[in-house]
């Protein structure tokens, strides 16, 4: 029984080493601006702010992910998304399962307080976050969703609220 | 086993420095992370 209980306290302390690794990486993120591939970043701070005209969308169709960054809390994560009739869409999957309550917040937090800056290809755009439960438009920008990814993001997946979907708006 | 413990504990201390202050240490863990969850997702 001794050597059980040695076995896993040497485990254990094994493990620590890739976890010390995993969470100093995650947390030296953090101060970064923007996100890594894995690990949500600081707020976006490099890159023009756009201003003037809404930019045409259609430009994301050949962008895998975006940096999103919501003001309150100033994190920021990099995204898939989407353009639908000249406007643009995020989301956010697993929002009704524990492992979504657990991973995702930033849905909850954009639901909130939408204000958000997004960053594609270096320029940086200042948004609003309305998310959308409901309406006509929702096959047209689910099908645009899974004709981009491979994501089960339909229709009854956001009116179950499985999927939370936002438009990103233009702030006023 | 102290000297053990004594190892563990350098070995993470050393780690979160190399992280911190080695460049390219903090990509190479996001590679394995990257890896590790693609290989759990296949």
């Amino acid at each position: 029984m001794k050597i059980v209980k040695e076995v896993i306290i040497v485990v254990f302390c094994l493990l620590l080493i890739p976890a010390a690794a995993f969470l100093t990486t995650a947390a030296k993120q953090r101060f970064a601006d923007g996100p890594s591939l894995v690990f949500s970043g600081g707020p976006l701070e490099a890159g023009a702010l756009h201003a003037g005209a809404e930019p045409d969308w259609s430009v994301v169709s050949a962008v895998s992910t975006i940096e999103l960054q919501l003001l309150d809390p100033p994190r920021s994560r990099r995204i898939w998304t989407a353009e639908y009739e000249g406007k643009l869409y995020v989301w956010s999957g697993y929002m009704s399962t524990a492992v979504g309550r657990l991973w995702k917040h930033w849905p909850i937090q954009a639901a909130r307080d939408g204000r958000a800056v997004i960053r594609i290809d270096g320029v940086r755009y200042e948004r609003q976050l309305i998310r959308i439960q409901s309406g006509d438009g929702l096959d047209g920008i689910t099908a645009a969703i899974t004709s981009k990814y491979p994501s089960q993001t339909t229709r009854a997946a956001v009116e179950a609220g499985d999927a939370w979907l936002f438009e990103a708006a233009p702030r006023k | 086993m102290k000297y053990f413990y004594w190892g563990i504990a350098a070995a993470v201390v050393l780690t979160v420095l190399a992280v911190l202050f080695v460049p390219g240490v903090d990509q190479w863990v996001e590679q394995t992370v990257l890896r590790n969850v693609g290989r759990a997702a296949r």
